[in-house]
């Protein structure tokens, strides 16, 4: 292995550091006994005993998650029909004008988006709930799910859909049994980015959320505002693991199967 | 010809399995083919040859039904095939991508067609280990295409493609991902593989010496018009024009003035040089020709042979060996290259011509084509 040079570790240290101290002291701090977020009173771990109690969180976690859940769900969906008639549509009236509306979400200011839902909701009389949080989210993070599929889409080989039909497929069943099982790891991935842009979001969800339904973000920032309490550090650790844990097993998973398919070629190339 | 040879195109009682109509395609302002005509038969092994462009593949995906024809009808069986879907005509298509699916075993992927078809379940299996058996391939039928490598994956192409007992079987540049001696071995099975299972095939190609070896007939086509239809000794020994000439194997052309001669024209083609006797397939008049004559047909010797009346004087440009055989570049006195080809029946330490040796080229009158117009191509 090669030695680092003084500039590389010197870059290396400062990436770290300005990415995870913050992280760090959080989690350190998620353990204080004292209820001075900033004095360190010794180890404890009775925040996170006090989180478990307090209802407003968990409901709060409790609605993201299905917000989450619901609204990743459809943007998957209707995020990859968007990105197969975008693909492979050919030229058809108002294409140019889709394919913008599709990415626009992506460059436009998640305050103008909030914004022209908000204005919507209220126009067609729509309660603000969970519901207008889901049609939302869905909304902004079906154009992330539509980019990921779409771009898998314009590598996939056209003729494989082609031969589906030759052999006796209608459309539908090609894109069912050939183009979909292909496709799956951009659709899963285009899935769980959904699900991360839902889980994380702050500006669109307090834009549409009711008083019914408060998301874990909005709960968050809203304490915080009236002061840092231990309880958010305990929050924050727990989903500073949970992170941790998902992009763990993801990377090992891809290692994995690059390691089956790398085991597999070289078995070809013995059998050839 | 023989009465049991397989020349249906040549019996007008024979009813042509294929037939294009006047079928034009054009996309946008490019006309892939161009008001063209055809008629192909049952069982016949039929090549499509041209340069990328020329429209080949476009006719092929025509049959299979991924383009429409823009006017202009195609018939199968004698029935107009452009309404039908491609998943409801009797045409399968191998594809030059090969197009495997990749998350199928080769089993699934040959039993794929026939699952969507009205085969019942419990036939399925036996038609699908009869595909595997077809191209030799009962080893791998539990792998993926990526555990297989390429020539497998092309035979696992084949069986997909013919599984369904299409009546036509359509091939596009099959074995272009093929290296050469793969793909030599492998056009005498596909041929075997055509006979034994009696399928129509058509097959597009660019690789001249592909179409030769496999087809029944050969069309060689140019910017979407069909150049010249013919078996493939016709297409390479009587091309009828430069361009096929030209494009099937190495040729040399020599234009000139005709003057008729009886049953044969002779050819004025340089000041100061005998005139080139030439045999028109069909008579033609005075005039502006092309003599076309193929390199191995033209002997090379050291003295001027005294039975031939074509006989011209150059010397030794360049030397090709190719191992079987040598072409020799001749220079003519008016600066023209002739290539005449010999086969090197001694070993290459005693090759009887260098290089800037004087030499005589000869010919007989028949070993030419006399076409008529200019060569240019």
């Amino acid at each position: 292995m090669r030695r680092l040079t003084w500039f590389n570790a010197t870059s290396l240290t400062l990436g770290f550091a300005f990415l995870y101290i913050p992280m760090i002291i959080v989690i350190i701090y998620s353990f204080n006994e004292s209820r001075l977020v900033t004095v360190w009173g010794g180890f404890s771990t009775k925040w996170y005993g006090e989180l478990f109690q307090n209802e407003a969180f968990l409901d709060a976690a409790l609605v993201t998650f299905q917000v989450g859940l619901i609204s990743s769900l459809i943007a998957t969906i209707l995020g990859t029909m968007g990105a197969y008639v975008l693909v492979r549509g050919g030229r058809f009236f108002g294409r140019t004008l889709f394919s913008g509306m599709i990415y626009a979400p992506l460059v436009m200011p998640e305050v103008i988006t909030g914004l022209s839902l908000l204005l919507l909701f209220i126009s067609i009389g729509l309660d603000r709930g969970m519901t207008t949080i889901v049609l939302a989210h869905a909304t902004f993070s079906m154009c992330y799910v539509s980019v990921v599929v779409s771009s898998r889409l314009v590598s996939f080989d056209r003729s494989v859909e082609e031969a589906a039909l030759d052999l006796g497929c209608t459309p539908f069943d090609a894109f069912r049994s050939v183009t979909l099982p292909i496709i799956a790891p951009a659709v899963i991935s285009g899935w769980l980015l959904a699900l991360t842009l839902s889980l994380d979001d702050l500006v669109i969800a307090s834009f549409v959320a009711g008083p019914s339904s408060t998301t874990l973000p909005i709960k968050v920032f809203s304490s915080v505002r009236l002061g840092v309490s231990p309880e958010i550090n305990a929050l924050s650790t727990i989903l500073i693991g949970i992170v941790t844990i998902g992009t763990v097993a993801a990377s090992l998973t891809t290692k994995r199967a690059a390691l089956r398919r790398k085991r597999e070629q070289q078995m070809a190339e013995q059998a050839s | 010809m023989s009465q049991n040879e397989f020349a249906p195109w040549n019996d007008p009682a024979a009813k042509p399995l294929i037939q294009f109509k006047n079928v034009t395609k054009q996309f946008g302002d490019f006309t892939a083919v161009d008001d063209l005509s055809i008629d192909i038969y049952e069982k016949e092994f039929f090549a499509l040859l041209g340069p990328s462009g020329c429209g080949k593949t476009t006719m092929m995906r025509m049959l299979a039904g991924f383009e429409k024809p823009t006017s202009g009808t195609i018939l199968l069986d004698g029935k107009d095939i452009s309404p039908i879907p491609p998943n409801k005509r009797s045409v399968n298509m191998m594809f030059q991508s090969y197009a495997l699916f990749p998350h199928l075993t080769v089993y699934d992927n040959i039993a794929f067609g026939l699952k969507r078809s009205a085969m019942p379940r419990d036939e399925i299996d036996g038609r699908v280990k009869d595909m595997l058996r077809l191209v030799q391939i009962e080893k791998f039928a539990n792998r993926k295409p990526e555990q297989i490598s390429g020539g497998q994956r092309q035979r696992v192409a084949l069986a997909r493609a013919l599984a369904k007992a299409p009546k036509l079987l359509l091939l596009d540049e099959p074995l272009s991902a093929l290296d050469k001696k793969l793909r030599q071995d492998t056009q005498f099975e596909l041929m075997d593989i055509q006979e034994k299972t009696g399928t129509t095939f058509v097959i597009v190609t660019h690789d001249q010496e592909e179409a030769m070896t496999v087809a029944s007939r050969v069309a060689v086509m140019n910017f979407g018009k069909l150049v010249q239809v013919d078996t493939p000794t016709q297409i390479y020994e009587a091309p009828n024009s430069a361009y096929v000439a030209d494009f099937i194997g190495d040729v040399n052309i020599i234009e000139g003035n005709a003057t008729k001669d009886g049953d044969r024209v002779s050819i004025a083609w340089a000041e100061g040089q005998p005139d080139i006797i030439g045999t028109p397939s069909q008579p033609i008049g005075d005039g502006r020709v092309s003599f076309v004559i193929r390199p191995e047909k033209i002997a090379i010797s050291s003295d001027k042979p005294a039975d031939r009346r074509n006989a011209v004087q150059g010397k030794v440009l360049d030397i090709a060996y190719l191992g079987n055989m040598s072409t020799y570049h001749v220079e003519m006195p008016n600066g023209m290259v002739i290539k005449a080809q010999a086969a090197n029946q001694r070993r290459r330490d005693s090759l009887p011509f260098t290089w800037e040796d004087p030499v005589w080229l000869s010919w007989s009158d028949t070993a030419g084509v006399v076409l008529e117009g200019s060569g240019q191509v």
